[in-house]
């Protein structure tokens, strides 16, 4: 669905954002991308939209070439939701802005209505539908901007950052939305610092730093690599960590607290 | 749009030019612009502004400069455009196209190697209010910001299906909207937050400040303003008195 072939990006000042990265992403995958700030995390993002175009190699959506078609165009297939909500509010009400991507592709509308409907349910927004989006809380922002994105059914969706500003119990019910698009056969990426809200997804797991993909596996094989974690300066999930301190212990880490609980209660026994 | 603007825009660095007192290139820039002004002919602009971009030069800011003439172009065949229709002389027409661009390019010399700490002080000597002084240089310091959100601003919205290379000028324009809003919007609750954040760390508490950086004229920059004094009579006599009045 997404490739990467042997990417490099130098932005305008020099800095070298993306450095040799590979990568390819088949459908249907969920793939979370961590590592330390300045990494190159949303630069990467950017190319698969085409926001930005490889200065070497390729990036290529569902066969085509980025540098072949527009954003506005890829958009239809990757909806993207950026860090910062506060850059892409701007209409009367929550409801005309999660309608103005819909309205740019074209849906009738009566589409526009159900989708949007379903949105605002989903992310718990439906009272707001009529208010300012600018008058919304941080979370709130956050959330309708993942709305907008869902709302016209890209195939690929990527969240940059989506768990900041969010409480314990939005970022659980943002994990639950997550694995309900991987079940409906979404490509996801999920870029992001918060380990403990990726760990209990289970993703695919690239480690970025410095512009290199220098980790790339299964989330319990990248997360049991200490060393590798460090460097990237990537906090290990601290079900892991517990894991890893047990004397006696099942094979793989604890995916959830309650797995955790119901192993500890068994060993008493 | 981001590559044309930072024409204006400070770009640290390590020159000669760059060193010197700030008042002192206010100095420059300005004799550089009464030049521009009281130039009679074409060629005698054209000789400024060669002078200008070989300082700009010499600062290792001809680039940035140079991204001036290329944008200020546009606003010189306007008035080139809007005199010829009026006047029907095309020697004047000129004139003024030329004049504009030898103002804005000795404007712009002065702000591209100018921070905006030195600006701040430059104000302070001219004993403006403090409250002024700290309105215009924040927001000479936030125009980098600004683009930076204006770009992302962008890209957010292009993600979104927003076209805005395509279509007639009206579609264009109001395409500008979903851009616009978000900028004006952060701008406005950032400014607010600025403040907050500033009145907490007690701006305004006492009528003077004391300052970290006081400037203070060495000889160098005594030399240079006293050459720049110099050579700007020099030019004046020679445009008024040695050079021949050569039209188009
Ligand atoms: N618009 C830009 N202009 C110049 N440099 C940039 C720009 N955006 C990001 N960078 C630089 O590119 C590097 C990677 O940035 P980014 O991809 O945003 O990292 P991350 O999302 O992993 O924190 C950083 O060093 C950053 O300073
Ligand atoms: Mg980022």
């Amino acid at each position: 669905m997404i490739e990467f072939e042997g990417v490099s990006f130098v932005h305008p000042t020099g800095v070298k954002a993306l450095d040799g990265v590979t990568l390819k992403v088949g459908g249907g995958e969920t793939v979370a991308v961590v590592g330390e700030n300045g990494a190159g995390k949303t630069t990467l993002v950017k190319h698969v939209t085409g926001l930005l175009k490889p200065s070497k190699g390729r990036v290529l959506v569902d066969g085509v070439a980025t540098t072949a078609t527009t954003t506005a165009e890829l958009s239809r297939k990757v909806g993207v939701a950026f860090q910062n909500p506060d850059h892409q509010l701007f209409s009367e009400s929550v409801e005309a802005e999660m309608a103005f991507a819909l309205r740019n592709f074209g849906f009738s509308e009566e589409l526009v209505e159900r989708r949007v409907a379903w949105g605002l349910e989903l992310f718990g927004l439906t009272e707001y539908r009529a208010s300012s989006p600018l008058v919304l809380s941080g979370g709130e922002k956050k959330r309708l901007t993942l709305a907008c994105i869902l709302a016209w059914d890209p195939q690929v969706v990527i969240l940059d950052e989506p768990t900041v500003g969010q409480d314990a119990l939005q970022k659980e019910r943002l994990a639950e939305t997550i694995r309900m698009l991987t079940s409906t056969g979404k490509t996801i990426l999920v870029v992001s610092h918060d380990i403990e809200f990726l760990w209990p997804i289970q993703p695919r797991v690239v480690v970025m730093k410095s512009g290199k993909v220098v980790g790339d596996g299964r989330a319990a094989e990248v997360m049991a690599q200490k060393g590798l974690l460090e460097s990237a300066r990537v906090a290990q999930p601290q079900l892991v960590s517990f894991h890893g301190a047990l004397r006696s212990r099942p094979t793989s880490p604890f995916v959830d607290p309650a797995e955790a609980r119901r192993w500890i209660a068994g060993e008493r026994r | 749009m981001m590559w044309l603007s930072s024409g204006f825009l400070f770009r640290s660095g390590k020159s000669f030019y760059h060193r010197i007192d700030p008042r002192v290139k206010l100095l420059c820039s300005i004799l550089m612009f009464v030049c521009a002004i009281i130039a009679r002919f074409v060629y005698e602009i054209a000789i400024v502004v060669a002078f200008v971009l070989g300082v700009a030069a010499a600062a290792k800011a001809l680039r940035r400069v140079g991204r001036t003439v290329a944008f200020t172009s546009l606003f010189s065949v306007l008035i080139f455009g809007l005199n010829f229709f009026v006047t029907r002389d095309l020697e004047s027409s000129v004139l003024y196209a030329a004049r504009f661009v030898g103002i804005v390019v000795s404007t712009s010399l002065f702000f591209v190697t100018t921070s905006p700490d030195e600006l701040e002080q430059v104000m302070k000597t001219f004993r403006l209010p403090r409250d002024i002084v700290f309105a215009f240089v924040t927001a000479v310091r936030f125009v980098p910001v600004l683009m930076l959100d204006a770009m992302q601003i962008m890209d957010a919205q292009k993600s979104r299906g927003l076209e805005m290379q395509k279509g007639n000028v009206l579609r264009r324009i109001r395409s500008m909207v979903p851009v616009l809003v978000p900028l004006v919007v952060t701008s406005v609750v950032r400014s607010g937050e600025l403040a907050e954040a500033m009145e907490s760390r007690a701006y305004g508490a006492v009528p003077r400040p004391t300052s970290l950086v006081q400037y203070r004229a060495r000889a160098a920059d005594k030399v240079v303003a006293v050459a720049a004094l110099l050579l700007f009579a020099l030019t004046a006599y020679s445009f008024y008195v040695v050079l021949p009045p050569l039209g188009l």
